[in-house]
């Protein structure tokens, strides 16, 4: 295309706005995706500087919730069913990681009966998540 | 805006198009916003064999922290950061304020190799979970690779 030519008609529509508004509408449903999940709302407790669990998905979250409700992967469980529901998230890993969302507001005892739960399971090692002071999140 | 209206054809477009630049800089945008909120934080920590024979001798290398209710009696979450100053808590059989912990865990087990720098916790059962977490994260500040192994509550 010349620049120069007058009055020549543009063939091509310009679709760079058109891409910036999809992109836009993208990171909106994506931000806004993780706060619509089903899952516990856990308020984590806050602590200085929690080391790197990396990344939940290949963990097999255990959630408590403020009223002690147990929940594994997003599901929740009742208690009496707690042991065969963990075997089954677990499945035929051999080295599974699981994690604990405790909500800040319980008491140890509580984070305890779920720790013994899962160690009866013969798993020993768990992390206990916590969310970074003065960062935003869930 | 002006075209340069001369007839040599080949005027020099001056601007840089940045449009593949915003791009590919949304699109880093969109990975990380979608990578972030599945990272997770917190901390490892070893449960007790519920079977393992508690009577066992204790070997005299573990270091054993207990924290008590009576001591440290933080039974709601505390407010702001840290830990509330009227908490005690037990180490090695020492009775310490708790803000004295990182510089005594430090000093005892910063000399061991790092396979041996575990710490033993006893907690009361009754003490608020972020406030025991948040022990654990002034236990561990001062010391790398600390192993957090929880004793069987007496």
């Amino acid at each position: 295309m010349r620049l120069g030519e007058p009055a020549r008609m543009q063939a091509a529509i310009n679709i760079t706005p058109l891409v910036d508004v999809v992109l836009v509408l993208l990171i909106i449903f994506m931000v806004m995706a993780p706060q619509m999940r089903k899952g516990p709302d856990v308020n984590l407790p806050n602590t200085t500087k929690p080391n790197s669990q990396g990344d939940e998905r290949g963990r097999i979250l255990v959630s408590i919730d403020e009223a002690g409700g147990l929940w594994i992967n997003d599901q929740p469980v009742a208690a009496e069913h707690f042991d065969e529901t963990l075997r089954a998230a677990v499945g035929a890993e051999t080295n599974p990681k699981i994690v604990i969302r405790g909500d800040a507001k319980l008491n140890f005892r509580e984070v305890r009966e779920v720790m013994v739960a899962i160690e009866q399971e013969g798993f020993r090692g768990v992390g206990l998540i916590a969310k970074r002071a003065g960062a935003e999140g869930k | 805006m002006q075209f340069d209206n001369n007839d040599s054809g080949s005027s020099l477009q001056s601007e840089i198009n940045i449009t593949p630049l915003v791009d590919v800089v949304l699109v880093l945008l969109i990975i990380f916003m979608v990578v972030v909120p599945l990272l997770i934080e917190g901390y490892d920590v070893d449960i007790p064999r519920a079977s393992a024979d508690t009577s066992a001798p204790v070997a005299e290398s573990q270091l054993i922290l207990s924290i008590g209710s009576a001591a440290c009696p933080i039974l709601t979450p505390p407010a702001g950061e840290g830990i509330p100053k009227n908490c005690e808590v037990t180490l090695a059989d020492q009775k310490i304020p708790v803000a004295e912990l990182p510089a005594r865990v430090a000093a005892i087990l910063g000399g061991r190799p790092a396979e041996q720098r575990a710490l033993f916790l006893a907690v009361d059962d009754r003490l608020n979970y972020e406030a025991v977490l948040r022990i654990i994260d002034l236990a561990k500040s001062r010391v790398e690779d600390l192993k957090i192994e929880f004793v069987a509550a007496n």
